[in-house]
């Protein structure tokens, strides 16, 4: 059940599978009878489920005080009805009303119970949001730049656009954007609270204003359609279980005729001379790593298909290699460390591996910073650009 | 519809915009709540430490305050909304011609976000009330939004709801 001419336009759905009554969008009704086709989809499927039904508002933007109040009584004349079923309604961090709405319920009915949607709910999520991710991406970001400002013109990006970076870490790449391309306007999204705030004072701390960083989703935004001219979002496709769905996202904000650009890697190319067998053994493990909770850092070739199977046409990919000759091989030999730190620390850490593992697995980073001081030595990270425009 | 940035003064409040609409084409369509309050929301927190989120929040508040007057006003003169700002607090100044019967009702429905049972009301109001009562948008304000409410008693008809809104707080 779907209605027209929003905004963003308003479902109600019930899969009875999941036993998940969900709904999305912006419902702002005048009377109830706009809403009556979804009352009725709710009343079914309390009628059907058994033991909990769950209630998903994550991807409820806006709801106004009418439609609130006959869902809330659907649901506590249930309870009321049926002592033999609990609800479970799930929110979302990001969407604030809604939390603090609903959660009044409970003091209502505690058979009614309020879930927050967030981060626990990917499997890799802590390591990629905490802070020990930092140093990382601020190290990553500097050598990327210099091979990623002559190559994003060729992929539709100039001054003047509106623009989004989703999954933007700690803003730096939004603000490198900013300084040598002016786009009017750029929002700036990540889930995690530690990188925004980082983001922000950096950007104070500069005195830059005008990037509008915000906390949220990238599967669930709050963004509204057809909105971008350019959407990027970096390094992080490939840290997602579902990148089908993260993309789906990124072309739905995207307006048609601009375009989403992604860039991801490819981690078991990471080369270096000398030593190449140790690193080479080092990087084909960092993939697995990655794969054991669910993220795919192989993921850079296989980003034409994905914007392909998205929708996208006029697909570009290229890729490019940052190596120690970039510039001061001292900052590829950090960023190196900054990976060996949260990899061969937290992450084999968590997924239990053994000490003489982690000691062979460090040899590899340490052998691949050794390649990139060395006189003579050359040590590559390759990465994969793709990009693919939202059709008109 | 006019926008102007010039208002009536609000001390200690930095205005930060101000629309004007003729009563008879607000009213016209009711999808002028969600596109004012969507609009406004944005320009309003365009500077805000999270300018999606904040806006989301500020919508949400907005359109319950304009479908309140859509839904209570009368057709004669304007319905005017300025927006000032005080730190962490947006103040909405919502202006509407409305029939000299209601004014009471708004008086009481005011003063009830004030008491102090007014959390215990507004849960009564969910769980009993078949649709929601005019009051209940105010307490839901009140209670959902930490918002402080006032009524500014105008010359008749006009009826002007002074609203506080701290969401910068709430939101980051
Ligand atoms: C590998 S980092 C890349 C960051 C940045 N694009 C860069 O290249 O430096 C992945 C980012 O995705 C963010 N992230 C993870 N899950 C997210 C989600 N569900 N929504 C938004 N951001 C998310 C993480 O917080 C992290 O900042």
């Amino acid at each position: 059940m779907s209605s027209t001419g929003l905004s963003i336009p308003f479902k109600a759905e019930f899969d009875a599978n999941s036993q998940e009554f969900s709904l999305s969008g912006v419902v702002r009704p005048r009377s109830i009878d706009e809403i009556a086709a979804s009352i009725s989809i709710l009343k079914e499927a309390i009628g059907e489920v058994r033991g909990v039904l769950y209630i998903n508002v994550r991807r409820l933007v806006q709801m106004n005080n009418t439609a609130f109040h006959v869902f809330v009584r659907v649901v506590i004349d249930a309870c009321r009805a049926r002592p033999d079923l609990r609800f479970v309604i799930v929110t979302s961090s990001v969407v604030g009303w809604t939390t603090r709405m609903f959660a009044r319920l409970n003091e209502i009915e505690p058979q009614i119970t309020v879930e927050v949607y967030d981060s626990k709910f990917y499997p890799g999520q802590s390591f990629v949001e905490n802070t020990s991710f930092i140093p990382i991406l601020r190290t990553q970001t500097k050598m990327t730049w210099r091979h990623e400002r002559s190559i994003l013109p060729r992929h539709g990006l100039r001054p003047g656009i509106v623009m989004a970076d989703i999954c933007c870490g700690i803003g730096d790449f939004a603000v490198l954007v900013q300084k040598e391309f002016q786009p009017a306007r750029i929002v700036a999204l990540d889930h995690s609270k530690a990188s925004l705030a980082y983001a922000r004072d950096v950007a104070a701390g500069f005195g830059i204003t005008g990037i509008e960083y915000t906390y949220g989703d990238a599967s669930e935004m709050l963004l509204e359609d057809n909105q971008f001219d350019f959407v990027s979002c970096r390094h992080s496709l490939q840290i997602f279980n579902q990148p089908n769905a993260l993309l789906a996202e990124l072309y739905r904000i995207c307006r048609p005729g601009g375009r989403v650009y992604v860039t991801n890697e490819k981690n078991s190319h990471c080369l270096g001379e000398p030593r190449s067998q140790s690193i080479q053994w080092t990087y084909n493990e960092v993939a697995k790593l990655f794969s054991h909770f669910e993220m795919d850092v192989e993921l850079g070739p296989k980003s034409r298909r994905y914007l392909a199977d998205a929708g996208f046409d006029d697909i570009v990919v290229e890729s490019f290699m940052v190596t120690n000759l970039d510039g001061d091989p001292r900052d590829f030999a950090d960023v190196i460390a900054a990976w060996e730190d949260v990899y061969a620390g937290e992450m084999a850490v968590k997924r239990g591996d053994s000490p003489e593992f982690i000691q062979r697995f460090r040899q590899g980073f340490q052998d691949h910073i050794f390649a990139a001081l060395h006189p003579k030595g050359y040590a590559g990270w390759p990465i994969w650009v793709a990009s693919g425009r939202k059709p008109l | 519809m006019e926008i102007a940035a010039k208002e009536p003064a609000e001390a200690g409040f930095e205005p930060l915009l101000q629309l004007e609409m003729e009563m008879e084409t607000f009213l016209s369509d009711w999808r002028h709540c969600d596109q004012l309050s969507t609009y406004v929301a944005r320009m309003v927190s365009h500077n805000r430490t999270d300018p999606v989120r904040h806006s989301n929040f500020f919508s949400s508040a907005l359109n319950e305050l304009l479908e309140l007057s859509f839904r209570g006003g009368s057709p004669e003169g304007q319905i005017g909304c300025v927006i000032y700002r005080q730190g962490a607090t947006e103040r909405v100044r919502l202006s509407f011609p409305c029939p000299p019967g209601h004014r009471q009702f708004y008086r009481e429905a005011v003063s009830k976000t004030h008491r102090e049972d007014a959390y215990a009301r507004y849960l009564d109001s969910i769980s009993t009330d078949l649709a929601p009562s005019k009051d209940v948008v105010l307490l839901d304000l009140a209670v959902n939004f930490d918002a402080q409410v006032r009524l500014d008693e105008d010359a008749p008809p006009f009826l002007t709801l002074v609203v506080d809104l701290p969401l910068e707080g709430i939101v980051s």
